[in-house]
């Protein structure tokens, strides 16, 4: 059986230096920023607001909403984190949503400060053969690590499945790997997520 | 020491802060600051320093000397920096400033230090020490975005020979700065006396003290007595609220004894309740922790209106109680509060009132604010997630 190494993402922010006081200019850095700055504003937000019920889904819809933009905030939160498969998708899909906006695009707004993610991926020392292993695991490792294997590392290889899927199916359990991969991380806490995880592989 | 916050945490994210250390093995660390005792920064040191050796990185933390002449003219700085006004900076104060730096260049040794921390404007100097291969850099605790320009361009020579920059939220960054900026929010500790768990026969203790009725609802604000935090405007809104609805105002804060305009404020403030006997202005001493500490945990709807903040990390400390907090919209309040889910963030007087009857009048949905409040501090304002973005600076500027 082949063996499943669990690591973990942390992160810090960094300022870009890049401001936007325009739908316009917001517009332009959408296109012009790096993945780690689309990373940090979508995924970083779906990480640290995974408990809650906020409004909107991420801190572009956010500004959009303060500064009179209701329905392109709507539709910047709808985007579909978890069906994305490349930072690259979202980028272009937000695009999408601009370039077909009759919105006035030079009235001044407060500034949005872009903010690029610094991440770092490490072992946390943890390593599963068999299912028993694997759900020991689970139940033990922090967020950080659950919302690596569930999201991020998915994104950084552009696949539609993610790292305890994969895992699962290469070791003949099909069935938890669909169900696992299913999951909608956009709903539901990291906590819960790791509770419904573990009762699918124990059922 | 660091397994003492496993509780708050869980286990796997202090596995994964001990993962981040093993990787910086061998780093020496130095926190320089201007402060043994007294003020945010010291307080968090106090705590750091010790976690950060506890995860097996070797860290130290020294204060910079300097008599009254001295900590006058950085107190100026720091004014025209945060809140410029009045008179700039005078070259007989930049002086003094350059004197007492090149007098601690020599007092302390940066030099068996892979990384130098510098926290805020007074020992901004030292850079001038830096060896190559150190990293050194500048911890800013105040917003600098506005400066006074001729205080900033002094200042401006120091900052950029920094590796990097630290600031709580982009707002606070200077235009222009050519370092790399990492946007670092403060922290809590949970251990803190401000923060940790009391018994409640010691809360009911405290409200009996100060004459306020535990029964009754209580509405609170901790702030220094300062025109900036509002307490006028707080009043005003009380007043609104308490035609409609029965409750009690504590106003907690503290003026040292040389400021003189805190104690205006002070005498204003007690003006203006009147004799409101439900009205109660505790000028408390700054070292009431636990005091402060079982205010909050007995108030039913905690505020800070202030008109503008540092960070107000007050905030943070009232949420971790489960208390749901009605903030002015400004600046660090905004990054805490998440407007009607842990809180509400306010514009004005009115709306203050506004949502303080809503809190008032809805115990659920105060449970559920305040449920909320506690896990967003849980996952982005506790010490170990400061921790943890320290050591992911030390990394991004070593090993990357």
């Amino acid at each position: 059986m082949s063996e499943f190494v669990f690591k973990s993402e942390l992160w810090t922010a960094q300022y870009t230096g890049i401001k936007a006081n325009t739908l316009a200019s917001f517009a332009r850095a959408i296109e012009e920023v790096d993945d780690d700055t689309i990373y940090y504003h979508l995924y970083r937000n779906l990480f640290e607001y995974h408990f809650m019920p906020t409004e909107y889904g991420n801190s572009f819809a956010y500004w959009l909403a303060e500064n009179g933009y209701p329905v392109l905030a709507e539709k910047f939160s709808s985007v579909d984190l978890m069906e994305c498969v490349c930072l690259d998708d979202i980028r272009k899909e937000m695009v999408q949503i601009l370039r077909e906006t009759a919105e006035v695009s030079d009235k001044l707004c407060k500034p949005f400060h872009f903010i690029r993610a610094v991440r770092k991926t490490i072992d946390v020392g943890l390593k599963a053969r068999n299912i028993q292993e694997f759900k020991e695991a689970v139940q033990t490792v922090g967020i950080h690590s659950l919302f690596y294997h569930l999201v991020t590392s998915r994104l950084v290889r552009c696949h539609s499945s993610n790292d305890f899927a994969i895992w699962l199916e290469e070791v003949g359990e099909e069935r938890k790997a669909k169900q696992i991969n299913s999951l909608d991380l956009m709903v539901m806490s990291l906590h819960e997520a790791r509770r419904i995880i573990l009762d699918i592989l124990e059922s | 020491m660091i397994e003492e916050y496993e509780r708050y945490v869980g286990r796997g994210t202090l596995e994964e802060l001990k993962a981040l250390a093993r990787q910086l093995k061998g780093v020496k660390v130095l926190h320089v600051n201007s402060t043994k005792k007294g003020g945010g920064v010291a307080e968090i040191l106090y705590r750091l320093v010790p976690l950060m050796n506890d995860l097996g990185i070797d860290t130290s933390w020294e204060i910079i000397k300097g008599d009254q002449e001295f900590f006058s003219v950085t107190k100026k700085i720091h004014n025209l920096l945060h809140l410029p006004s009045g008179d700039g900076i005078s070259q007989k104060e930049l002086l003094t400033y350059m004197k007492h730096t090149y007098e601690n260049v020599s007092y302390i040794d940066t030099d068996p230090y892979d990384v130098v921390f510098i926290h805020d404007p007074q020992p901004l100097g030292l850079i001038i020490k830096k060896k190559n291969g150190q990293r050194w850099i500048w911890r800013c605790h105040i917003d600098v975005s506005t400066p006074e320009e001729e205080t900033w361009k002094f200042l401006e020579m120091f900052v950029n020979g920094y590796d990097a920059g630290i600031f709580h939220i982009p707002e606070f960054v200077r235009e222009g700065v050519k370092i790399p900026s990492f946007i670092i929010p403060p922290s809590i500790d949970p251990l803190h006396d401000k923060n940790r768990e009391l018994e409640d026969h010691f809360i009911f203790g405290v409200l009996e003290k100060f004459g306020i009725d535990p029964y009754r609802p209580i509405i609170l604000q901790v702030a220094r007595f300062d025109r900036l935090k509002d307490p006028f405007g707080v009043i005003s809104a009380y007043r609104i609220v308490k035609r409609r609805l029965d409750c009690q105002l504590v106003l907690a804060g503290s003026y040292a004894s040389d400021d003189p305009e805190g104690e205006e404020v002070y005498r204003e403030v007690v003006e203006t309740a009147g004799d409101d006997d439900d009205i109660h202005i505790l000028n408390l001493p700054p070292d009431s922790h636990l005091e402060i500490n079982a205010l909050q945990r007995s108030a039913t709807v905690v505020l800070q209106k202030s008109i503008r903040e540092g960070f107000g990390l007050v905030v943070s400390e009232a949420m971790w109680k489960g208390k749901p907090v009605i903030g002015g919209n400004i600046g660090g309040i905004r990054r805490q509060i998440i407007n009607g889910v842990t809180g509400y963030l306010v514009n004005s007087v009115e709306g203050t009132a506004f949502r303080i009857k809503q809190l008032l009048s809805g115990e659920k949905e105060r449970s559920r604010m305040g449920r909320n409040a506690r896990e967003r501090v849980r996952q982005s304002f506790l010490i170990t997630r400061h921790v943890k973005d320290y050591l992911m600076v030390i990394y991004s500027l070593l090993k990357s």
